[in-house]
């Protein structure tokens, strides 16, 4: 296969070209927050810890990451506990409308965000909730939904139905087979769905700048900060932060997707 | 027990309510929601709940409006364009000419995981008067003055688009390339095609369903994009979330809000069905 | 519970999917300490009435006893039934011994008491000290029989079957079936296996059910099954066999005289399922009932003369078709491959001959749809 690649010079370096693309933009932000300028601009003129340093002093800063932080576990809880049922009703019962059902599931991920963030925003108003923590996890829930029901979907459809059956043939119960088989050969798809769920609600920007009230997210007090050219070292250094956290999230939820895979494989 | 086993369909539905109920009731209310509102009018500080299409003739009468939907489409048009062709390659780098797939998929989907919002904030970076780019280029020399052509303005929210949704074209194609079987191309070749024949015979048409996955992906919610025009758009990049925002925000008109995104919704449905329906019979044409 | 009453009675069980019906007029009575099989083309119903016996799934009409209780309302993790997927269904989380135990920790017995059963179990199927293996470093068979440690274990009153050899390649399956009937004969527990083939079938069971199309067409011992099947589907389905129609000419009480083109008069035993025969009789011989030579052979009831049309050679048998004058279709030969013995070629003149007691009545002579082999 590799003598192919060197057969195609021209398909291998696109590739590689084009992970460039994708990576140098977001390495400028890391690049930049050990600078010690305040100008985001070549020449680099030192190298700088303080940036990092201060975001410890800024409370503002901290009440959003807590913000996010309980907007994001309890969205992850949520739509992959509601996910969890879903997906197993997708996977391993035919009903009628079962292809529809699906289908509305998986619709937010097609609706422009502007769209779900301003009829939110008139939903909530109307049914007399402020904006609050409690309207964005509501949002948030709508928006990891179809993350969390393809993830777990896909934990049920590798793992053969009929091991619940031989757990109910010697003799366990419903929910003894659900603890004792089910939820085990399931639980890196759980895990996995937990973080990702979490990852699109810890990042997501446009529903809770509609939805915050006086409770700012971690995004949305990014979008505060960028407005000032003064704060942009500071805004460069939690950015590094987040993207890194972002990063090895997704790679814990990517390494329990594949032990998913592996201990649901059953030859 | 003896219930759960016999009625499978009532077990599936039990257990699919809570999402579909949830999702049902924030897709079906919300929406019911904004056709009322707009139809209504603001008076003042109050909504005055006559029913008239006067949003309606003021949206369609305001130039800015038209201007502001039209290069929406155009510009998530583009982005759609873009992607999609920049992406296939490497989808099909991945499907046929690696071994290496699922390193790849993780190398092309980890951006996408960092925040979108710091991923455009980067881009205004690296293209401001003062950014990245521009005093790089100084610096080497290659530039004696800044290039003012590639911030705030339409170029500059097309390239940041594309950028953040290469992984979103990747994906789905990958899948419909990956679902071919090795078989039919090697058929192909033993019919006498050569490679680039066996790529337009067979490859292309079975991985339209995955570019039109794709393209719906990226066009649908890049129509509606927000953080990109209020970033990197400057005035002649804005686009028709950004008006929307302005209506529920400052400007404190929910019912034009509501129309706006109404129009929006319809503009990108009709546009999303042509563009569909064209595709699919482009690849039935193929022979 | 030593007494000769059937261990599970099947009856009047119809299964219905919507409009379809899966199953319908099945009755069965299996014996205690029997190894039974369930024999039948795909999509028969034979899995769907072994997961009625198991309890996935309820019948619409009819009831199950097993050991004389009704079984309706009791559910599958309470039958004193065990099961052997498929697909062996082995918990990818769990080592062998946890798989073997699985059952055994509901049963409220010690730690001791469970590793002692799960040990026993291990060494009854040949997997000792295989214990702490993990499932999916086992090998095919291993699995198959780490799925049947796991349903004896719990020393069920009935082992239900599912194609468990199905999944296993042709060398391990025969090696496979003598062990199986070996556990089978050693535990004593009656077994009611699912299987599409019938070589499997015949060699390990002491009796078969013939499904077709739902509905249970016969049910007998191996023996029975080849030497006396009930209609031409059974006959066709189980070994292979060549058709005649023939005519009558004169019945007595239990012979039929009857005469087929270009074959000439037959006395054959009537069918003694007491089939009606009508004017036109179905009648069949088994390939290997037939002796083929260059000379008229002596000594035998009927002799014609035929031509040969083709020849299949098997290894330990050959197989030559024998076009005869008035038959539409090629009679099959079967001839145990001595080394000694004659080779026959594509066109040579030979004669066939077979006794009067090799052919079996087959009942009325009806149309089908597919030949007879």
């Amino acid at each position: 296969m590799t003598r192919l690649q060197h057969l195609r010079p021209g398909l291998g370096s696109y590739a590689a070209a084009y992970l460039a693309f994708l990576y140098l933009p977001v390495l400028f932000l890391p690049v930049f927050s050990f600078n010690a300028g305040t100008i985001v601009a070549f020449p680099l003129t030192g190298f700088t810890f303080q940036w990092y340093e201060k975001l410890a002093e800024a409370d503002a800063l901290l009440g959003a990451l807590g913000n996010s932080l309980i907007v994001g576990l309890a969205t992850a809880v949520i739509s992959t506990a509601i996910g969890l049922f879903a997906a197993r009703a997708f996977a391993r019962h035919s009903f009628f409308g079962r292809g529809p059902a699906e289908g509305l599931v998986m619709l937010p991920l097609v609706i422009p965000g502007i769209i779900v963030a301003s009829s939110m925003l008139v939903l909530f108003i109307n049914m007399g909730l402020q904006p609050s923590l409690l309207t964005i996890i509501a949002g948030h829930v709508f928006l990891a939904l179809p993350f969390a029901v393809s993830i777990l979907k896909s934990s049920f459809d590798q793992f053969d139905g009929s091991l619940e059956e031989a757990a109910y043939d010697l003799g366990e119960t419903v929910v003894g087979t659900f603890r004792r088989v089910t939820l085990p050969v399931v639980a890196p798809g759980i895990v996995s769905s937990f973080l990702v769920t979490f990852t699109v609600s810890f990042d997501e920007f446009v529903l809770a700048f509609f939805l915050a009230g006086n409770e700012p997210t971690l995004p949305v007090y990014i979008w505060s900060q960028i407005r000032f050219p003064a704060k942009l070292p500071n805004t460069l250094a939690l950015g590094t932060l987040l993207i890194l956290g972002s990063i090895l999230l997704l790679l814990a939820a990517e390494y329990f997707r594949r032990r998913a895979e592996r201990s649901s494989a059953s030859r | 027990m003896a219930i759960s086993l016999r009625s499978d369909s009532a077990k599936g539905y039990a257990l699919s309510m809570p999402a579909v109920v949830y999702v049902g009731f924030l897709v079906a209310v919300p929406l019911a929601l904004m056709v009322a509102h707009s139809f209504w009018t603001q008076d003042y500080i109050d909504i005055n709940r006559e029913l008239t299409l006067e949003n309606y003739r003021q949206a369609v009468d305001d130039p800015l409006i038209r201007l502001l939907l039209i290069r929406s489409v155009v510009i998530a048009g583009l982005v759609t364009g873009l992607t999609v062709l920049l992406a296939y390659p490497i989808a099909y780098f991945i499907a046929f000419k690696t071994q290496k797939k699922a390193l790849w998929l993780i190398l092309v989907t980890i951006p996408f995981w960092s925040s979108y919002l710091l991923r455009v904030f980067a881009w205004k970076l690296i293209l401001g008067y003062n950014g990245v780019l521009n005093s790089g280029l100084l610096t080497v020399g290659l530039i004696d003055e800044p290039l003012s052509f590639i911030l705030y303005n339409p170029n500059a929210v097309v390239l940041t688009l594309a950028h953040a949704w290469a992984p979103f074209a990747i994906l789905p194609i990958y899948v419909s390339l990956q679902k071919i079987d090795p078989s039919l191309l090697e058929a192909a070749t033993d019919l006498g095609n050569t490679a680039i024949e066996r790529f337009l015979r067979v490859t292309l048409p079975l991985s339209i369903p995955g570019v039109i996955a794709a393209s719906l992906i990226i066009f649908i919610p890049t129509v509606g994009d927000y953080v990109t025009p209020a970033l990197v758009g400057g005035a002649d990049g804005k686009m028709i979330a950004n008006l929307i925002q302005v209506q529920f925000g400052a400007a404190n008109d929910w019912p034009m809000g509501a129309t706006l995104s109404i129009m929006a919704i319809l503009v990108v449905a009709f546009v999303a069905a042509v563009f569909v329906i064209s595709l699919r019979s482009a690849g039935r044409r193929i022979r | 519970m030593e007494s000769d009453a059937p261990i599970v009675v099947v009856k009047d069980i119809e299964k219905r999917f919507g409009n379809y019906v899966a199953v319908s007029d099945f009755n069965l009575d299996l014996k205690q300490r029997e190894f039974f099989s369930l024999l039948g083309p795909s999509g028969c119903g034979k899995t769907t009435a072994l997961r009625m016996i198991a309890g996935f799934q309820q019948p619409s009409k009819g009831e199950i006893f097993i050991d004389g209780a009704p079984m309706r309302d009791v559910p599958a993790n309470l039958r004193p039934t065990n099961m052997v997927f498929q697909s062996y269904a082995i918990f990818p989380h769990l080592n062998v011994a946890d798989n073997v135990g699985f059952g055994l920790r509901k049963k409220g017995l010690s730690r001791q008491e469970i590793d002692q059963q799960v040990r026993e179990a291990l060494e009854m199927v040949e997997l000792p000290n295989l214990g702490t293996r993990k499932a999916d470093e086992l090998s095919g068979g291993q699995r198959q029989r780490v799925a049947l440690a796991r349903a004896l274990v719990m020393r069920p009153k009935v082992l239900l079957l599912d194609e468990p050899l199905s999944a296993l390649d042709k060398k391990l399956r025969e090696t496979m079936q003598l062990e199986l009937r070996r556990l089978q004969q050693s535990v004593g527990i009656t077994f009611v296996m699912v299987t599409h083939d019938q070589y499997e079938a015949m060699t390990m069971s002491d009796r078969i059910g013939v499904m077709f199309q739902g509905k249970l067409a016969q049910v007998d011992t191996p023996k029975r099954l080849y030497s006396a099947p009930l209609n031409r589907e059974v006959a066709s389905f189980v070994g292979s066999m060549n058709f005649l129609k023939t005519s009558l000419r004169a019945e007595a009480a239990d012979v039929l005289r009857v005469e087929a083109d270009g074959v000439g008069p037959m006395a054959v035993k009537r069918n003694p399922y007491g089939i009606e025969s009508g004017h036109e009789p179905l009648v069949g011989i088994r390939p290997e009932q037939l002796e083929i030579g260059t000379a008229q052979p002596s000594g035998y009831d009927v002799a014609v003369k035929g031509k040969v049309t083709n020849v299949a050679f098997y290894g330990e048998s050959i197989h030559y078709y024998v076009g005869i004058d008035g038959q539409d279709e090629p009679c099959a030969v079967a001839v145990t491959n001595y080394f000694h013995t004659v080779d026959h070629q594509v066109g040579d003149d030979v004669w066939i001959g077979f006794q009067n007691s090799s052919v079996i009545d087959l009942g009325k002579y009806q149309e089908t749809g597919s030949p007879g082999f």
